[in-house]
């Protein structure tokens, strides 16, 4: 799992990692929520929710850089929306859009670097959420690292075979189809043996935590104390 | 005495028509050591499948007394131990505690108890050391010890272990030998391994095509089919058979 640094980062020790995951959902859904109708003009409201999720960046030690950077694969798609909208002759609402979709996405990042992915999925299905659609999640995050270690074997294998010309970078280009039936395949098989090991050793399509999810007065204060917060931003 | 294992005129034929298991009679006593060797294709690892049900062919396969069906699934994988021939197949948690605590919890048990089973498994292996280390950190060797942990700890009857032998090199080997050696589990297991196999194993059976084709003491099956050296030969037949 050392495939994605997220996973990494939400393994840590924190008092915002301690907190309980339905806690810090429930203070995301409000977040989105304020973001959402926070109007366009709203710079100080705007404002204060970036001081939040810096302070909640670094308050669980991770790094700001990093993760500010993380979010930015977001900008390409809301840039696109964001100059459709100002061709349309709504510049404030084009910067709205782009600042609220980098801001979703910090937030959003914050919380999956804060949380391991089991006890996150854990608290959105104490929360209500299906429980298949917890499952296909569960399996969906597993699988991707297979998958991701499946592409890294390809990738050696088709560098160690190939040299630095130009032709063979076209080579290796049209090679990438047939590269990527074969990473198919592969991960096809290593996910199928990860979930016979799984029902071997008793699964039966639910992940027992090993530290239960446990709601104190300290994830009551965290969450109360920023929904109050956010929702003052939001409507002075 | 009852065998832990009783397997009648089991047959197995994958999707695409190949027949991997025919007709196979098998019996396993509690406390032997049986090493399950053929070439590859053989029909080895889908025939340790069927025991735990995670493959169900045609006739009849009894593990500790219970006919192994969908019902029965739960308690036949609590009674048999399979240890695959890639651990990072089997390792699959964050930390190697929270892998090790997977199946005693699919089992019931509370967390704390889980907790305290993978650490006694884990001691077992001598892998207490790695609690908290991630399984991708962990060497081949200690990724093999940790998989074991993770079979142990659910405390079986039985063991299967495919291709043990598979990443390591020979000091790994080995220290899995003398730990094999140690439990007192019933032990299968499948390998092209015949050194390895003789360190353990008293009985040895020979798949052939998907057929059980000899069952005695381990020197004579190897004797027989001279697997020291048509090892070779039997896996370039096999690719020649899937070539053409």
């Amino acid at each position: 799992m050392h495939h994605v640094i997220v996973d990494q980062w939400s393994q840590g020790k924190s008092p915002l990692h301690a907190r309980d995951p339905r806690a810090k959902i429930f203070v995301l859904l409000v977040f989105l929520v304020v973001l959402a109708t926070t109007t366009p003009d709203a710079g100080v409201t705007l404002i204060i929710d970036a001081a939040v999720l810096v302070s909640g960046i670094l308050l669980a030690g991770l790094p700001l850089m990093g993760l500010l950077l993380r979010a930015a694969t977001i900008l390409p798609f809301s840039l696109t929306f964001g100059l459709i909208t100002w061709l349309a002759g709504d510049l404030w609402r084009a910067i709205a859009l782009v600042e609220k979709s980098y801001l979703s996405t910090v937030a959003v990042l914050l919380l999956v670097g804060t949380t391991p992915l089991p006890r996150l999925l854990r608290g959105l299905e104490a929360l209500g959420t299906p429980r298949v659609l917890v499952l296909l999640a569960q399996f969906l995050y597993r699988y991707l690292f297979v998958i991701s270690e499946q592409a890294q074997h390809v990738r050696v294998a088709a560098v160690c075979r190939a040299g630095g010309s130009s032709e063979h970078r076209r080579g290796r280009f049209r090679a990438a189809g047939g590269a990527l039936a074969v990473l198919f395949a592969r991960s096809y098989y290593r996910a199928e043996g990860i979930y016979r090991s799984m029902l071997a050793r008793g699964f039966g399509g639910h992940f027992v935590l090993l530290n239960p999810l446990r709601f104190g007065a300290l994830d009551g204060g965290f969450a109360a104390a920023l929904v109050a917060l956010l929702v003052m931003a939001r409507i002075t | 005495m009852t065998p832990v294992i009783e397997v009648r005129d089991l047959r197995f034929r994958y999707e695409d028509g190949t027949q991997a298991l025919d007709g196979v009679n098998f019996s396993l006593h509690a406390g032997e050591t049986v090493a399950v060797l053929g070439a590859n294709g053989s029909g080895k690892t889908t025939f340790v499948l069927q025991l735990n049900g995670i493959l169900q062919g045609e006739g009849q396969v009894i593990v500790c007394g219970l006919p192994v069906n969908k019902e029965n699934a739960a308690t036949v994988r609590s009674k048999i131990g399979m240890v695959f021939q890639d651990s990072d197949e089997q390792l699959f948690m964050p930390t190697v505690l929270e892998d090790v605590a997977f199946g005693p919890l699919n089992q019931g048990c509370q967390p704390a108890e889980a907790i305290e089973k993978a650490k006694r498994a884990l001691q077992q292996v001598g892998m207490e050391h790695s609690l908290n280390k991630a399984p991708y950190h962990l060497s081949a060797g200690e990724k093999r010890k940790a998989a074991l942990a993770g079979v142990l700890t659910m405390q079986p009857e039985i063991l299967v272990l495919d291709e043990p032998t598979t990443f390591l090199d020979p000091p790994a080997q080995l220290s899995l030998v003398h730990l094999l050696h140690e439990l007192p589990q019933a032990k299968l297991i499948v390998t092209h391994d015949t050194r390895f196999a003789c360190a353990l194993a008293s009985r040895a059976v020979f798949f052939e095509k998907g057929k059980l084709v000899t069952d005695g003491p381990i020197e004579e099956v190897i004797q027989r089919y001279d697997w020291h050296y048509s090892l070779l030969a039997a896996d370039l037949r096999y690719s020649a058979q899937r070539r053409f």
